[in-house]
């Protein structure tokens, strides 16, 4: 088997759905091909992640209506009916639906366009009737959603923080003591920013300078962790 | 007479010796590359490193010339010539190869060049460049210094260090200065206009001689926003924890 073989049985190999013989002769590769060995330390890592944040993301708003949309998705791209089929005398509202929609690209882009524009108004109608009926509006952010907001925002990105954390984790072994020096001492530079700024919005939920600080902050720890991920 | 004792004079000889030693083997250890590449008037420098100075200088001449000065002699350092102009990636050319020590890059080229550099470690010195971009990025910890700068957009952020800044705002321009920790120093022009938002929550901000009543202070101070002249330059200036300060050209 080449590593391509070798790299398709991985996820089997980490779901543990592989014969003993298989995985020995698999095991037995990776001990002697560090691309496939890294292969399976990113999806091992990968697996990891996701099932320790099984069930902690966020539930689908509305699961019917999404499975009405993948379903009329489905049936749009059945053979079409053959219009010819429609009777002789059959009323305009009949034709129109029997019709089959098959739509060229450019009015498949036109009519994607038109509902995101029409769900966007919507959206902005619908909050601002939300905010005026609620009447508690400070400095652009809403009193009563605003610290659940911030904390919502700042766990999902707390997610990312960790899934970058624990691949860096995986690579600092091999860098040399002083990068490892300047790593730690940067990220606590961020850090202190990420905690300063969450401090003040405890004490004052509307304080758009912190939330702006502590956005750009949580930006700039993943950026790093990111970047020296794959270091 | 006066006699050194013999051991003493040995110990001397042999002291001279491993010096004379130390020195070669670390002349040896080192690398050094000069490159010449032929450019137009208008080419872009894209320079990604992974640990040591980077100097940008402008000359005359059209043409880049790049120096690297490697600590380790096995560097891969492989600049390419684009269409627009030259890259050179020593983070890419090294990836897996563990530690490469530092690279320290000198680099002179046209006046009206485009820059773009970056550096995981290490310090970054740009002077006189005058091209439509100016990009300085310290992943970590490393001063940045601009000198005489006149493009259109101008970006320099580290996580600590300071940065300092000296050239004009060009009307329509972009200017964007970050830093984690370190003291950001901007030096311009009497009669340069911008609007500003400047962000420093944990210090303090200087505006100098650049200050008007018609600027605004929010969150006790942390934030500043406002317009200088004619407001038609965009900076925005955020230091987690440092100063930030205008100072007259």
């Amino acid at each position: 088997m080449n590593c391509e073989k070798y790299q398709d049985l991985l996820s089997d190999l980490i779901d543990g759905s592989l014969t003993p013989r298989d995985c020995e002769e698999i095991e037995a590769h990776l001990s002697a091909c560090g691309a496939c060995a890294d292969a399976r330390a990113d999806l091992h890592a990968i697996v990891q992640f996701c099932r320790e944040h099984r069930g902690e993301y966020e539930k689908v708003p509305n699961e019917r209506a999404m499975w009405l949309r993948i379903s009329n998705l489905i049936e749009a791209e059945l053979p079409a009916r053959n219009a010819n089929a429609l009777p002789a005398g059959a009323s305009w509202w009949f034709r129109l639906a029997n019709r089959s929609w098959q739509l060229t690209f450019p009015q498949f882009a036109s009519s994607i366009a038109a509902t995101v524009v029409v769900a966007v108004l919507l959206t902005f109608a619908g909050m601002r009737v939300w905010s005026n009926a609620s009447g508690t509006k400070t400095g652009g952010i809403t009193v009563g959603s605003e610290v659940s907001t911030v904390q919502d925002r700042y766990r999902q990105q707390q997610q990312l923080v960790d899934y970058w954390n624990q691949r860096v984790e995986m690579n600092k072994t091999r860098w040399n003591p002083q990068m490892r020096e300047t790593f730690e001492k940067n990220l606590s530079v961020i850090d202190a920013a990420v905690n300063d700024s969450m401090g003040r919005l405890t004490r004052n939920p509307h304080d758009e300078v912190s939330e702006d600080i502590l956005n750009a902050a949580l930006s700039d720890k993943i950026a790093l962790l990111k970047e020296f991920s794959e270091l | 007479m006066n006699h050194r004792p013999p051991v003493q004079a040995v110990r001397l000889t042999a002291s001279v010796i491993f010096l004379v030693a130390s020195l070669a083997t670390v002349a040896v250890g080192q690398r050094s590359v000069s490159r010449h590449f032929p450019a137009g008037k208008n080419v872009r420098l894209e320079l990604k490193n992974l640990s040591g100075t980077i100097t940008v200088e402008t000359w005359d001449r059209d043409d880049i010339k790049v120096t690297a000065m490697m600590d380790t002699p096995t560097v891969h350092f492989n600049p390419r010539q684009t269409d627009t102009g030259l890259v050179i990636d020593i983070v890419g050319d090294n990836r897996g190869r563990g530690d490469v020590g530092d690279v320290n890059f000198k680099v002179q080229l046209p006046p009206r060049s485009s820059v773009d550099l970056e550096t995981r470690r290490g310090q970054i010195n740009v002077s006189n460049v005058q091209g439509d971009l100016v990009r300085a990025h310290v992943w970590t910890s490393g001063d940045i210094q601009l000198y005489g700068i006149n493009a259109a957009r101008v970006m320099a952020s580290n996580s600590t260090g300071d940065i300092f800044f000296d050239g004009e705002f060009a009307s329509g321009g972009t200017y964007e200065f970050k830093s984690g920790q370190g003291t950001i120093t901007l030096q311009l022009p009497v009669n340069c206009g911008f609007r500003l938002v400047a962000t420093a929550p944990a210090q303090k901000i200087s505006m100098g001689k650049f200050w008007n009543p018609n600027m605004k202070t929010l969150g006790e101070g942390r934030r500043i926003i406002g317009d200088v002249g004619d407001g038609r330059a965009s900076v925005t200036v955020t230091n987690y924890n440092g100063d930030i300060k205008f100072r007259l050209r």
